[in-house]
């Protein structure tokens, strides 16, 4: 009898310890969903070629260019299969998607059409890969899962009185508590499920809500789509899903899209059920590419994080090293830096000398309600590479050496790039100026707006303004962008794929402006009005995304080449963005010089600014002055403040002449003046991959801080 | 938690037994499923970290039973009638649900009719493989254009710009010709003769001097050529064309009127 009962508190205490051990170690407040994850959710190896024998236009396949072309395109779009565009009131399909990138016309959830002015030439569908395809079968009542208890939001959830304005309360509450956990929830510890998880090691089993069969149809469905809209040399697609995690303290944003190389992919998608923890992502791109499947995640909204996405940590608090330095850049080559969520390029706290720092700032954390404050700090790109640069130099390798791309993050299958037809991304929330807060509101809509903020305890998101009362959800920091750019030699997946990895990007706010950017010793022999510009360049330099060698400490000199978007503004001026590790003070410093100036104009040399062009916009019909700014735009460059021992790196930022913002343009279509308090114009922008300068080893001896080097990663 | 919910249930029970008392059936009768209050709860913890208490409780049930009353009162004065979004929500979820229901691989006597009733689509564009002496607008393309098309055929050296987005074209169509240089410059090219420098011809960037030496004829190719393309496409368009379907079948049923006389 005593034994009997010691060995049940032993197995009791063991359990609980257990727990209680996973916990410490998975720094994750869901213990069984933790267990599991030990286990690394084996299930997601498993490799499916997806690939559809397609013959179709092999005849007409441009010849590749070995000097490279810019392709443009998108590479986060999502579709009804993303658990919150259905939410979105979004029913359009990947396919949808696809035949919009090339140029056809498809419906936005309020029923007009939504068109590009040129088709593009790459565009990658990336549904949330977790619940994907499960709220549509939620909706859909003739399903079986749809017959349990948490189905049951979703079915009312397009009912009768459903309005646009007055559904935004419950909307964002469904998006809220999808992400909040309340339908994750696993079975009872008991329950034979549970073991079925654990032997099939798939986590997502363990959930009551989960059904394997339509997940992995629906990724099916997304990888079929992409493959058989890919037309090698013509148009191309990636098989891909967004991994949408986030802290699990203070909810800091850590979004990332997963694009695959090829037409083969895993079953289904690796998620934030089966880990929270990016860095377990890394380890499953890993193990995929040791079986030969290669990917790319490229993170993005860092500006949502609160400072989480460049954090000088790991995601469990221990202190990078090289080893997280290399894995992440193995695995993440790539950031997006702008899309409708916001810029993530610097700001103006980060950046107070930059006068371009205040650009399309989203003050928020993503998905927060009520809105939350994120914090700049660890949030933004340009500090980020200065903080990799200060990683670098206590030996702890450089985990923020990315490249640039913009996207869109549109929700409703078609990214929304043109500031005078903008249609933001969230679908019913956002899909016209009185909800995304450019024109004031209808009475009634202002009183069914309050009432259902009351409703779901949200404060209440109206202002009064000169003009009325506006909508204040916080569509007003959205915007019009962005565009993933890359220079490849042709327009199919391995020249593409290929190009991202080793970073030869760019990013823009919308237009295809393109740019051209080149770092060398004595770049300056070359003839800029040559022919032979290009192949020169390429052959005596490197280009975005390369490390620059110290050479005998010469002063490196930059070849920087932008052209205008024909369908946009032209161009005001192209600026040389440097960091860099002052090796006397150790500070980071950064500095803004523009390089080339519209209209024959020179940059001044002591305030390396560009004088006034003189290019003005006109508020009430957004009309700008012409005969202004530059076609192209084109210098060779030398650092005049060059030290041969400090470590930096230089990006190139191209401007547009300023034009109308889209919340202007919806005012003055609606009849009104612009919002007070918004930006009324703006200037478009790309951004290159930066070009890092490596000096020589440095003969200063590093000694480590207390804790933060493992000296196993000394060399 | 659940006490909560079982003081409720009593007292629904209670309100339950008094309205079977009155007798007084109708269609005013409400049921507030468990699920709907607990996810409304879990909800609210969410958003605010703890539980709610009490009064708070009682608050979301009733709020929920309001809303619940509300929404019966709006459709039996018929608000929803007449509303243009709630009509296009619910005509959207139909279509969706029609478009979900088709997935039968054609035959291929299927795919050969719709390839011959769909050539125009699959017509393979002309090609031109062209070469070009650029010159920048920033740099007076137009005096310098002029020049160069008389120093060409002088044997002159050309002094020009090079051209961002490359030289030397190769089986472009005209709908790639028209993104990288503009309408008007593709309009122009369309027209052109063969081995032959023509120019000056203006583009967004400056003008140009062009030299095409090779055209490839626009054709229809054979079924085998783009057999899968077919197939997507007429999947595609089964996929499409299933609501329409489904409209004709039951839109016979419906008589249709409208004021011939309206001016507008």
């Amino acid at each position: 009898m005593k034994y009997l009962r010691n060995l049940i508190i032993l197995i009791v205490g063991l359990y609980i310890l257990t727990l209680g051990l996973v916990y410490v170690d998975v720094y994750d407040s869901r213990p069984l969903i933790s267990l599991f994850k030990k286990m690394q959710s084996d299930s997601a190896l498993e490799v499916v070629d997806f690939s559809v024998d397609s013959t179709k236009n092999s005849n007409s396949r441009p010849m590749p260019n070995k000097d490279r072309n810019p392709y443009y395109g998108d590479l986060h779009v999502h579709t009804k299969y993303s658990f919150d565009a259905y939410v979105f009131g979004v029913t359009a399909s990947p396919d949808d998607a696809y035949r919009y990138a090339k140029g056809a016309a498809v419906k936005h959830p309020l029923g007009y059409e939504m068109k590009l002015r040129e088709p593009l030439d790459f565009y990658a569908v990336t549904d949330h890969g977790f619940y994907m395809g499960m709220i549509q079968a939620y909706a859909d009542t003739s399903t079986d899962i749809s017959q349990n208890d948490f189905a049951e939001p979703f079915h009312n959830l397009n009912r009768l009185d459903n309005l646009t304005v007055e559904s935004a309360g419950e909307r964002s509450n469904i998006f809220s508590s999808v992400l909040g956990a309340t339908i994750i929830k696993p079975y009872p510890d008991w329950h034979p499920n549970l073991l079925k998880a654990y032997f099939s090691r798939n986590t997502q089993g363990a959930l009551r809500s989960f059904d394997y069969d339509i997940h992995k149809s629906a990724w099916a469905d997304v990888a079929r789509s992409a493959n058989e809209h890919n037309d090698p040399g013509n148009f191309t697609t990636f098989i891909g899903y967004e991994f949408t995690t986030s802290t699990d303290i203070e909810g800091g944003n850590l979004h990332r899209n997963v694009i695959f190389e090829s037409s083969k992919a895993s079953i289904r998608p690796w998620t934030r059920i089966d880990s929270i923890n990016p860095e377990d992502l890394w380890t499953w791109q890993d193990r995929l590419r040791e079986k030969g499947v290669d990917t790319i995640s490229m993170p993005h909204n860092s500006n949502g994080s609160n400072g989480q996405m460049f954090e000088m940590e790991s995601f469990k608090g221990n202190a990078l090293d090289v080893e997280y330095a290399e894995k992440r850049m193995r695995n993440e080559p790539l950031v997006e830096i702008t899309q409708v969520k916001g810029t993530s390029e610097t700001h103006p706290l980060l950046s107070p000398d930059d006068e371009w720092a205040d650009f399309e700032i989203m003050d928020v954390r993503v998905g927060s309600r009520p809105p939350t404050y994120s914090k700049p700090s660890g949030s933004y790109v340009r500090e980020a590479y200065l903080n990799g640069l200060t990683l670098e130099f206590t030996k702890q390798g450089n985990p923020y050496k990315f490249g640039l791309i913009g996207s869109s993050d549109t929700h409703v299958v078609a990214s929304s790039l043109d500031e005078s037809n903008y249609w933001s991304k969230v679908g019913l929330l956002d899909g016209d100026p009185e909800n995304r807060g450019s024109v004031p509101l209808k009475e009634e809509n202002v009183a069914r707006l309050e009432e259902y903020m009351r409703a779901f305890n949200q404060p209440i998101s109206t202002v009064t303004l000169e003009q009325g009362e506006y909508a204040n959800t916080g569509f007003t920091q959205w915007g019009a962008s962005g565009l993933a750019a890359a220079w490849a030699e042709e327009n199919t997946r391995e020249s593409l794929f290929a190009a991202f990895r080793r970073k030869e990007t760019f990013a823009t706010t919308g237009p295809r402006i393109s740019v051209r950017f080149f770092g060398g010793y004595n770049l300056s022999s070359i003839d800029l009005n040559s022919e032979s510009l290009v192949s020169e360049a390429y052959s005596k330099g490197v280009t975005m995304g390369a490390d620059l060698l110290n050479n005998d400490d010469q002063i490196p000199e930059f070849i920087v080449w932008a052209l205008r978007d024909m369908n946009s503004a032209p161009l005001q001026r192209i600026q040389i963005i440097k960091g860099w590790i002052d090796m006397n003070s150790g500070r980071p410093k950064e500095k803004v010089f523009d390089v080339a100036c519209s209209d024959g104009l020179e940059p001044d040399p002591i305030t390396n600014r560009c004088p006034d062009n003189g290019a003005r916009v006109n508020i009430n019909d957004c009309s700008i002055t012409s005969n202004v700014g530059s076609s192209e735009l084109k210098t060779v460059w030398k650092d005049p403040e060059f030290k041969v021992d400090d470590k930096a790196f230089y990006y190139v930022r191209v401007l547009e002449n300023p034009t109308c913002r889209w919340s202007t343009w919806d005012a003055i279509k609606s009849g009104f003046k612009p919002r007070e308090g918004l930006h009324e114009t703006i200037q478009e922008r790309a951004w290159s991959s930066p070009i890092w300068y490596i000096p020589k080893q440095s003969e200063v001896e590093v000694i480590p801080l207390g804790g933060t080097i493992q000296l196993r990663n000394i060399d | 938690m659940k006490n909560k919910i079982l003081v409720f249930f009593i007292i629904g029970f209670v309100l339950y037994l008094i309205d079977i008392g009155l007798n007084n059936y109708d269609d005013k009768e409400i049921f507030i499923s468990d699920s709907e209050i607990t996810s409304l709860i879990t909800a609210w913890r969410s958003q605010v970290g703890r539980n709610p208490n009490d009064d708070e409780v009682a608050r979301i049930i009733n709020d929920l039973v309001q809303e619940e009353i509300l929404y019966r009162e709006a459709l039996k004065l018929g608000l929803d009638q007449d509303d243009r979004i709630i009509k296009r929500r619910l005509a959207q979820k139909l279509s969706f649900l029609k478009q979900e229901s088709v997935e039968k691989l054609p035959s291929s006597q299927e795919l050969k009719d719709f390839f011959n009733d769909n050539k125009e689509k699959y017509y393979i564009e002309p090609e031109y493989t062209f070469t070009h002496y650029f010159f920048s607008s920033e740099n007076n393309s137009f005096d310098r254009s002029n020049k160069a098309i008389k120093d060409i055929y002088g044997n002159k050296q050309i002094n020009a710009d090079p051209f961002l987005l490359g030289k030397n074209f190769v089986d472009v169509n005209l709908n790639k010709i028209k993104n990288d240089f503009g309408e008007s410059f593709s309009q122009s090219i369309k027209n052109m003769e063969l081995n032959k420098w023509v120019g000056p011809i203006k583009s967004p960037y400056g003008h140009h001097i062009v030299f095409i030496s090779n055209y490839k004829n626009g054709y229809f190719p054979e079924i085998s050529m783009v057999l899968k393309q077919v197939e997507i496409d007429l999947l595609q368009l089964r996929r499409d064309s299933a609501i329409q379907e489904y409209l004709e079948e039951i839109q016979s049923e419906y008589k249709i009127y409208i004021n011939p006389e309206l001016t507008f």
